[in-house]
């Protein structure tokens, strides 16, 4: 990549099950001012453009892209939202600085879900009208069927599944932010009541509400500005099928296509390799080792003995979602992808706390948008340019 | 952040609103031709690719993999294998329910792709991967041309 981005300031406001005393914009506005404060810039002075992400029904509000600009310095300047992940947000941000016409960019992502009454309602909605929503049913089906599938090809088991969850929530206890730790036995996942078969309830995860806003420049701003900038060697995004009945119901396609675009980017041949902690959708428990084996980061049917090995637990081999990820900081809608990129900056800069992973330059972020769609993004990222320089 | 954070509950105000949603969609040629088969004569209906050597179900106009347009009519099933099964136990308001609902991923005989629907008429036990299925139709008085025309799917009899 010859001009490379970095990513030269974040921040969050949350993460919490519900946040009834602020109002959305208000909730934004925090992470806004921090991010800014982080990267030491002024949104309304140094920032060339801003990107943001999110769902008009998940708002409650019609073309609610109209309503981001002012919580984040936005007004009177360049301003677009896509409806999509918070990662795709950060491939447009990564796009427009580097047709050379922007030097700044910003991307944001939040979710109010407590606000959102009737959810299930709006993931049936967005199914097929003619040919699956007639049938009514709660849209927890999709992912219970992909669970089903893909278990019944790799040879996953509940009890590896069981330990994602564990390993996840146990993460989250040294994550101030996250909404959801918990020491729970792989035994009081299996236990909770099964919702749709074969997930049980522990092993979806639950919302938060939060906000990410994370400040992107170029390399001859990043190098002047940051002390620790996290470089994004690739990211690529890619959609699977659309139609449930057309779609792989096994693999994560979607991973698959995204994490080969990043990675021909970034100049990675050997994902294990180079690779030395990941950040996944981790939504359903079994979608964390679905997507680590669509990444290359395990062989096919390797993702559950590893994890039940401890191979992604934080001292392991591959560390996976050591943030807790969306089953241990609560599920961000939109800015969930924002929140695995979050993680992988604070790991490469160091300021994970108790956390913290000894010694890590590359890392890997990873979303999905969700039941049902087929589409996701993933981004790599280094404090250093070119792999290792030490 | 706020300068005077509230402190006390009961003050929060919220605000609550929703909105009737209704909309219209057009089935157009393809799903013409599929679901008036399903209606009038309780036959499920693709389209093969012969590029791509796959036969899409329902049937539609354009391959997704090569972009060809497809014009290869062809009826498929009415019996097929379950690819997928779960059962559901809330309703999309979150309740349970009882008994819980069984769902599927069927695939035809002759397709190339999957069906979602309901699987009824089997135990819970014996609802597994492999399964033979057959399409359960509605009457003909009661086909309206809708996917609900097949009411579910019940074991191969
Ligand atoms: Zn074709």
């Amino acid at each position: 990549m010859t001009h490379p981005v970095a990513i030269i300031g974040v921040g969050w406001s949350g993460f919490r099950p519900v946040t009834p005393d602020v109002s959305y914009k208000e909730l934004i506005y925090e992470a806004a001012v921090r991010a800014y404060a982080d990267a030491g810039v002024d949104p309304r002075r140094d920032v060339d453009s801003f990107v943001t992400v999110s769902e008009d029904f998940h708002e409650g509000t019609s073309i609610f892209d109209e309503y981001v600009p002012d919580q984040i310095g936005g007004a009177q300047r360049p301003v677009h939202t896509i409806t999509g992940d918070g990662l795709h947000g950060l491939a447009a941000a990564v796009m427009q600085i580097l047709t050379g016409r922007f030097r700044v960019v910003v991307v944001e992502g939040h979710s109010k879900a407590s606000n959102i009454l009737t959810l299930p309602h709006i993931t049936a909605y967005a199914l097929d009208p003619i040919l699956n929503r007639p049938l009514q049913v709660n849209p927890l089906a999709v992912a219970a069927l992909e669970a089903c599938r893909y278990m019944h090809e790799s040879g996953a088991t509940r009890e590896q599944c069981g330990a994602v969850v564990t390993k996840n929530r146990r993460n989250a206890l040294r994550n101030p932010a996250a909404a959801y730790g918990a020491d729970l036995r792989t035994e009081d996942v299996l236990a909770s009541e099964v919702v749709a078969s074969p997930l049980a309830r522990l092993e979806i995860s639950d919302h938060a509400d939060g906000a990410i806003v994370i400040v992107l420049a170029d390399a001859e701003t990043a190098r002047r500005l940051s002390p620790h900038p996290a470089w994004i060697r690739g990211i690529g995004w890619a959609n699977d099928s659309p139609s449930l009945e057309s779609r792989c119901w096994a693999r994560a396609v979607y991973a698959e296509r995204a994490a080969a675009m990043a990675y021909k980017m970034a100049g990675i041949g050997n994902p294990v390799e180079e690779i030395q902690f990941a950040e996944v959708d981790d939504t359903y428990a079994y979608k964390e080792l679905q997507h680590l084996e669509a990444l290359g980061l395990c062989a096919q049917g390797r993702a559950g003995p590893l994890t039940r090995e401890g191979a992604t637990a934080p001292d392991g081999c591959l560390p996976v979602n050591v943030s807790g990820g969306s089953l241990g900081v609560g599920h961000l809608l939109e800015a969930s992808g924002l929140a695995r990129v979050l993680e992988v900056v604070l790991q490469l800069r160091g300021h994970a706390g108790s956390r913290q992973l000894g010694d890590v330059y590359t890392g890997l972020a990873q979303s999905w948008r969700g039941v049902p769609t087929t589409s996701g993004a993933v981004a790599v990222l280094s404090n250093q340019l070119g792999g290792r320089e030490s | 952040m706020p300068l005077d954070p509230t402190l006390h509950a009961d003050d929060l105000r919220a605000w609550y609103g929703s909105m009737p949603v209704t909309s219209r969609y057009t089935v157009g040629p393809a799903g013409e031709r599929f679901f008036r088969a399903m209606k009038d004569a309780a036959r499920i209906l693709g389209t093969r690719c012969g590029r791509c050597n796959l036969t899409y179900v329902p049937g539609r106009l354009f391959c997704e993999r090569c972009f060809d347009e497809l014009t290869d009519w062809t009826e498929v099933g009415p019996s097929g294998t379950i690819e997928a099964v779960t059962v559901v136990h809330l309703d999309l308001d979150g309740a349970l329910l009882e008994p819980p609902v069984l769902m599927a991923l069927v695939r035809l005989d002759g397709a190339d792709t999957v069906l979602y629907h309901r699987l009824s008429g089997v135990d819970v036990a014996d609802a597994k991967i492999g399964l033979r299925v057959e399409a359960a139709f509605r009457r003909l008085e009661d086909r309206t041309g809708s996917i609900l025309d097949i009411s579910h799917f019940r074991p191969a009899g």
